[in-house]
């Protein structure tokens, strides 16, 4: 079935700010071959869908479809050329039945529906796929499979050539695996080509005929799936250069503050067990959809476990809201800076008092301004938050600086354990190594902290130990001399011991 | 001197601006305007509403309505009319109105923050419902005839030419500005309004805080429908009747954001003083109620338009300048992995 590429990527480039998000990649799909696509969180596997489906430009390279030279602007001018990308999380019209979200994208050719045809045709493309499912069912109620079935029909009906499938196994059983990976023989046969992208290694060797490895926005290698061996896979993916040597002076303390047994919630996560000891930094590696940040949430209370226990400095406590925690001294700060994290029509003084109001307030429930000013005027010397004043609205700082007013937020509350999730996302490299000299300021003066982070070469300098989890399950725990990039990452793809 | 023209141009200017003419052109054409008694006249009409309006900016700026206060007036005023008939003393009638309100506020609340329904549909429930108890209560009656220090409470001037009704506003008012601008209740109000995700990472209890607001909207309202009840003289199934719209557009007028998170009273006051300066200045000129209703409504539109039109052009104007500087630098502003 080889011939020649439907689809040529030719030396395309991304940067987003400072970040070169693709950096001279070509790739080749070919008609009834199945691509898979391997890479860590950010190496670049996003950003080239978006490329090829016209969510994003190029900086520059070229991309050819039947060798010629083609602009993709939008999502709509993709689906015309026949370019479809499915997701884990299919987007659908929950109030429109399959017929209507299969043909939605029809639309617009005339002011009446001919429903007795659509309904016909929505029945042959299902047939196709070898698939039952009644037509006239809205598709509210529909399971993730089903509705990523859906998706697919939709893109026949489009006339398909190239279909990208980002992640589409993370939320299904075995069964509809295996009932998708039908479905994708299928259309290999009728001579679709198909992007498949997956963090399960097992499922990309199952399925794939070509094998291509991303790294920090660079093709590492590219081979036939008979060429390829797992643990050649993993060492391609990782092998990250590490930027910087990340300070490390804190160590250590013999007390145990937080001990976590068989934590777990339903649908979530379960069977997570670690002890953090005091001045520790115990770093929590895994791919999207690992759950870590449910555990984050778990310990703050804000989506409580429902098994398991955890004990603080000896004594069993039960979380089930945020104020719980705080008063047994955990600080959760969100990844989600602006939509969880701050206030951003407030100053830097009302989000830093936010969550300790109460020691701010005098008797009759008024605020004490000066002692608020006092108290951010502190933090913006310790933590050098740079704005001209403590009045300053957050929404105005950069990110690294919001960072920065978020962990003063929760130094604050002046916390024994310290849970981070992805302290240093989307903020520069100066602000980037700044928090890195502050978490290990903070685990020196015997705070615990639990660091979640997808950057894995962070997780690895500054922990103390880490923690790998995939898809809700804890998989190991190693020690700072353990943990090298090829088993952490071995183990978040499920590789137990590869290399 | 950039600073100076935001403020002119900001809100709480404009109405500043539209009083002063208003003002101008009531006392150019009806020289009555002017006079003190006229003033406080001007008040008193709506004294009931106003004192509505107060509550209403909190619930509002904290991202939530409340359509059944209306009602909860009726009710009230209903419940010390019937009590009173069947010779309950006053005094007892207007407390247990006053925590029928109370309950009011806390059935809204209780729903809205503990069960997580949109108070839009909750408080319309409660418009309805209460109204309807209110009407099961005192029938097709009307009840008058009430002792005269209650009657008083409305009208007769308690300290120089005042009423007991517009000085208990002035202290409202008063309580609210400090609560709102100054206590850290006033804070989280704002906060949870911006968003509500964001206080409860905090460790905020945003239900009891919602809750509480409630409480205090039919606590108020209670207040206000007693109130009414004493300046009218005389209660009946439809007292207080559709008011919830003139209280809404006084707190909108003031600049408060239909979406919560941001405007403050003294956008409030100066809208009210607005509305009513506006409404008298017609009356005078023998304008009719169905005129007046007619301009309030045009004046509510253009103030709930207003805003977002400039928010509108303010960030097309943002989106061509990052252009421009994308095309400069070749950089853009959105990170993705």
């Amino acid at each position: 079935m080889q011939g020649a590429p439907v689809l040529e990527m030719r030396d395309i480039s991304r940067r987003f700010g400072s970040t070169q998000a693709l950096a001279g990649v070509s790739l080749r799909l070919y008609p009834g071959e199945v691509h898979a696509l391997l890479g860590e969180n950010g190496a670049g596997k996003s950003t080239l869908i978006k490329i090829m489906t016209g969510v994003h430009q190029p900086d520059s390279g070229q991309i050819l479809l039947d060798g010629r030279p083609v602009r993709i602007g939008s999502t709509l001018e993709a689906q015309r050329l026949g370019i479809a990308a499915i997701y884990q999380e299919p987007l659908m019209y929950p109030d429109l039945n399959v017929a209507e979200n299969i043909f939605i994208a029809h639309a617009g050719r005339g002011p009446l529906v001919d429903w007795g045809k659509m309904y016909r045709e929505a029945e042959a493309i299902l047939a196709q796929l070898d698939v039952r499912l009644d037509v006239r069912q809205p598709a509210r109620g529909l399971s993730v499979a089903a509705q990523q079935t859906v998706e697919i029909a939709k893109a026949l009906s489009l006339q398909v050539r190239v279909l990208i499938m980002d992640e589409p196994t993370a939320a299904l059983s075995a069964h509809e695996v295996e009932q998708l990976f039908a479905i994708v023989r299928r259309l290999r046969a009728q001579g679709v080509a198909i992007l498949f992208i997956s963090h399960r290694l097992e499922e990309v060797f199952d399925i794939a005929d070509r094998i291509t490895v991303f790294r920090d926005g660079r093709l590492i290698s590219s081979a036939p799936r008979a060429d390829v061996t797992v643990e050649q896979a993993i060492r391609d993916m990782a092998g990250r250069s590490v930027e910087q040597l990340f300070p490390r002076r804190h160590t250590v303390r013999d007390e145990v503050l937080v001990q976590v047994r068989d934590l777990g919630r339903q649908g979530a996560f379960h069977g997570v067990s670690f002890d953090v000891r005091a001045g520790e930094v115990l770093g929590f590696a895994g791919l999207v959809g690992a759950r870590r940040t449910d555990v984050g949430l778990a310990l703050f209370g804000i989506a409580p476990a429902d098994q398991g226990t955890i004990t603080i400095a000896g004594q069993p406590v039960r979380i089930t809201n945020p104020r719980q925690a705080m008063r047994h001294g955990i600080a959760y700060v969100s990844e989600d800076r602006r939509g969880l994290g701050l206030s951003l029509p407030m100053s830097i003084a009302a989000n830093i008092t936010l969550p300790t109001l109460r020691r701010y307030l005098n008797p009759l429930g008024l605020l004490r301004r000066p002692a608020e000013t006092d108290t951010a005027e502190e933090f913006r010397r310790r933590l050098a938050i740079r704005a001209p004043s403590v009045e300053v609205e957050v929404g105005k700082l950069s990110g690294g600086n919001q960072q920065k007013v978020m962990l003063s937020k929760w130094l604050n509350t002046r916390p024994r354990l310290l849970i981070l999730d992805e302290p240093t996302r989307g903020i520069d490299v100066g602000a980037k190594a700044e928090v890195h000299q502050m978490i290990d300021d903070l685990a020196a003066e015997g705070i615990a902290i639990i660091l979640i982070s997808s950057d894995l070469p962070e997780v690895l300098a500054m922990s103390d130990r880490v923690l790998v989890m995939r898809e809700g399950r804890q998989m190991a725990v190693f020690t700072r001399h353990e943990a090298t990039q090829e088993r952490v990452l071995a183990a978040a793809m499920g590789q137990r011991d590869a290399a | 001197m950039k600073a100076k023209l935001r403020r002119l141009l900001s809100w709480e200017g404009l109405l500043l601006a539209i009083l002063v003419l208003v003002a101008a052109v009531n006392a150019n054409l009806a020289p009555a305007y002017v006079s003190l008694n006229n003033q406080i006249n001007l008040f008193q009409l709506s004294i009931e509403k106003i004192i509505v309006a107060l509550v209403m900016t909190f619930i509002i700026i904290n991202g939530e309505i409340d359509l059944s206060v209306a009602s909860v007036m009726g009710l009230a005023a209903c419940i010390v009319a019937v009590l009173f008939d069947r010779g309950v003393p006053m005094e007892w009638a207007i407390v247990v109105a006053l925590l029928a309100g109370v309950l009011c506020g806390a059935f809204n609340g209780f729903w809205v923050a503990y069960v997580g329904l949109p108070s839009l549909a909750v408080t319309l429930a409660g418009m309805i419902g209460f109204r309807g108890v209110a009407r099961i209560l005192i029938e097709d009656r009307s009840i008058g005839g009430f002792p005269a220090w209650f009657t008083a409470l409305g009208q007769q001037p308690l300290i120089g030419p005042f009423p007991f009704s517009l000085i208990l506003f002035a202290l409202l008012f008063t309580l609210a500005l400090i609560v709102l601008q100054y206590s850290g209740v006033g804070r989280l109000v704002y906060v949870i309004g911006h968003n509500a995700a964001v206080a409860r990472y905090s460790g905020i209890d945003v239900p009891r805080l919602k809750l509480g607001l409630f409480i205090a909207s039919g606590l108020v309202a209670a207040l206000a429908g007693v109130l009414l009840a004493a300046r009218l003289g005389a209660v009946r199934g439809n007292t207080a009747d559709g008011f919830e719209l003139d209280i809404i557009t006084m707190v909108l007028l003031g600049g408060v954001s239909i979406f919560g998170g941001t405007g403050n009273l003294a956008g409030v006051g100066l809208s009210i003083l607005v509305i009513l300066n506006l409404r008298n200045g017609m009356s005078l000129l023998n304008v009719t109620g169905n005129v007046q209703t007619g301009v309030v409504g045009m004046l509510l539109i253009l103030s709930v338009l207003l805003p977002n039109l400039a928010q509108m052009a303010r960030e097309r104007w943002q989106r061509r300048a990052v252009q421009r500087k994308e095309v400069q630098t070749g950089v853009e502003t959105s990170v993705s992995s």
